[in-house]
């Protein structure tokens, strides 16, 4: 499997490594957490020798405060969405049990804002039911809490009740008409659009979780969109989220070369998108498989 | 993506705040709380499509009427903030024009702009390639060599907030925001079912990143999305807002309203002016916007007697946007 574009991307992506161990989003940037975790993922398997991965993985412990959360950056300690990104990133390498440990930790101990809607609320869901939010004191959403469920059921905790519950978020946010937006169903009475990278989390965290009919509208709407789409964070997802459930993206591995070809035209992709790449390729989408996803 | 020339007065001075810097502080905060009113010009152009050289001679006009000329723009970096909260194929009236955009860019490279690039932090999307793509921006700034940067993904910097309004102390705001020598708030004429109306100063949501504030941008609706439209207003202080009426949205806005052809591009210096200019032209009362009460003599100003109408006069173009009763934010804004 030497295709010059996925050796070119790794290439990249190692290329993103700074001299504290982190990845940066793009070249000229700082080292960032979730673009760390990321290019762990992605180059865990061939790539920066293991000293350097390491390396990562200690950068992102850096990150980490006394109570488990890992945050964005260490001025903007609410922004704790990065947390299981790096729980699986130190899942993927012997050594930082413990730093995953308080990670999980943390996240069975947390969750978003959750209230009892008032009579007449403009919105459609079940505001009560608790995933994850991006941020400290703010509502749970679709990807942090797809997110979340996929780092815990990686690290051993799919049988925790917060899993369940966030499953079962999941599963009321779905939109009337099959997939999933950032996390809104109805506003005001009107049926929001889906999106293809958030139906596409969604349907990665809930395989395994939800039955097949409860999600075939969901299913029949990201194979459609998937056909067409070459945004590589949608695409990737969406083969994701597909996989998951058995059902394969039509060339996935050349849509991938053609995602990375467009960089031409697109400019470079952050480390974010180049990780996702590399993983939908190595894995045919299979990403449950990659990061152990029991 | 593609990184705009680095730190500028403008930079230097914003991140200075941080830290408490003397310098420059006091005039900032003196312009947040004079008590007067200056008059401030808004022009309006009538722009029937989205024709090219339409667009092109309605920003020219609108340029000359506002006094933006060679010697305001020549060398500067200039920042393009269009609004594409939740782009959808064939849904186009959700998001500023691909053309108005390419019309300023072109506007300001040939005043002698040193570089002008296109900057977004999606609302609702994580995924920026294809918010560039569904939205057409793409074709165009590949086409005009035009960089873009994903503020939802630009490094930010915790600067104070200069409104104190909200609950936020501070703004995280990215770096391509406080390098730019000229911010232009490119915002699209809608109603929106929270905030009454979303034009310019609404559409600066869009310049905080979502790696801060999440995507939706819940923190921000947790500390009030009225106090801190204001907030952001107050602190990023772009020089110049035109926003795209040709098509806006009408109802149930931002995202799930329908069309309505408004024909207008509305442009203007003060943000507080060009919002209640196009709040009339939507047949809005801008005093009943919470956001715009606010910033009256704050910001700027949104009495119609402060204001000077250039172009066409609102009158002339005025077309009542529809109002939802079922939605809080939307009732009894109506203009008599």
């Amino acid at each position: 499997m030497n295709e010059p574009l996925i050796e070119d991307a790794k290439r990249e992506l190692a290329a993103r490594r700074k001299e504290n161990g982190g990845f940066a989003q793009v070249a000229p940037g700082p080292a960032r957490p979730d673009a760390t975790a990321w290019a762990v993922l992605a180059l865990r398997r061939g790539g920066p020798a293991p000293a350097d991965l390491d390396a990562a993985c200690r950068f992102l412990a850096g990150f980490q405060l006394p109570d488990g959360r890992v945050v964005f950056a260490r001025d903007a300690a609410p922004a704790w969405w990065p947390t299981p990104l790096a729980a699986l990133a130190w899942g993927a390498l012997p050594g930082f049990r413990k730093e995953k440990e308080l990670a999980t930790g943390f996240l069975l101990q947390t969750s978003g804002r959750h209230f009892k809607k008032e009579k007449g609320s403009p919105t459609g869901h079940d505001t009560t039911i608790r995933g994850w939010s991006w941020v400290e004191e703010t509502h749970s959403w679709v990807e942090p809490t797809a997110l979340a469920i996929l780092a815990l059921r990686a690290a051993g905790k799919g049988g925790h009740p917060r899993v369940a519950e966030a499953a079962a978020m999941l599963m009321d946010r779905r939109l009337p008409g099959g997939g999933w937006n950032y996390g809104n169903t109805t506003v005001f009475g009107q049926k929001l659009f889906p999106m293809p990278d958030a139906t596409g989390l969604a349907l990665a965290a809930l395989a395994g979780m939800a039955d097949r009919p409860s999600v075939g509208k969901s299913l029949e709407w990201a194979e459609m969109r998937a056909r067409e789409i070459d945004a590589p964070f949608s695409l990737c997802w969406l083969s994701f989220g597909l996989s998951a459930w058995g059902v394969a993206v039509p060339d996935l591995g050349g849509r991938i070369l053609r995602c990375l070809s467009l960089q031409e035209r697109r400019g470079a992709y952050g480390t974010t998108l180049l990780a996702l790449l590399l993983l939908a390729h190595e894995g045919g989408g299979d990403l449950h498989s990659l990061l152990g996803v029991r | 993506m593609i990184s705009l020339p680095r730190l500028t007065r403008r930079a230097f001075l914003k991140t200075g705040l941080v830290a408490g810097a003397a310098a420059g502080t006091g005039a900032l905060l003196g312009r947040l709380s004079r008590p007067e009113e200056k008059t401030e010009p808004v022009f309006i152009a009538k722009a029937a499509s989205y024709e090219p050289a339409l667009l092109r001679r309605a920003i020219a006009s609108g340029f000359s009427a506002l006094g933006i000329d060679a010697s305001f723009v020549r060398g500067k970096t200039v920042l393009l903030k269009p609004n594409l909260v939740e782009p959808h194929r064939g849904q186009a009236h959700i998001n500023t024009h691909p053309f108005v955009v390419r019309a300023a860019a072109e506007a300001f490279l040939a005043l002698g702009a040193a570089a002008v690039g296109v900057a977004e932090g999606s609302g609702h999307r994580r995924d920026t390639v294809f918010v560039l793509e569904e939205s057409g921006l793409l074709e165009v700034l590949a086409e005009d060599r035009i960089p873009f940067v994903d503020l939802n993904e630009e490094t930010p910097a915790r600067v104070e907030n200069l409104g104190k309004v909200s609950r936020l102390k501070n703004l995280f705001l990215p770096e391509a925001v406080l390098r730019a020598d000229i911010l232009v708030s490119l915002a699209k004429m809608k109603t929106h079912h929270w905030a009454g109306v979303t034009l310019s100063m609404k559409n600066l949501f869009g310049v905080m990143p979502g790696t801060i504030y999440g995507w939706p941008k819940n923190v921000l609706h947790w500390a009030g999305i009225e106090e801190c439209v204001y907030d952001i207003a107050a602190t990023v202080r772009p020089q110049l807002a035109i926003v795209d009426g040709v098509v806006g949205m009408e109802g149930d806005g931002p995202i799930m309203g329908r069309p309505l052809a408004a024909g207008v591009l509305v442009m203007g210096r003060n943000l507080p002016a060009v919002d209640a200019t196009c709040a009339r032209v939507m047949g809005i009362d801008p005093w009943k916007i919470g956001y715009l009460r606010r910033a009256a003599g704050r910001l700027g100003t949104i009495g119609e007697q402060n204001i000077e109408q250039r172009g066409e006069a609102i009158a002339s173009v005025r077309r009542d946007f529809l109002l939802l009763d079922h939605i809080p934010a939307q009732r009894n804004l109506r203009l008599a």
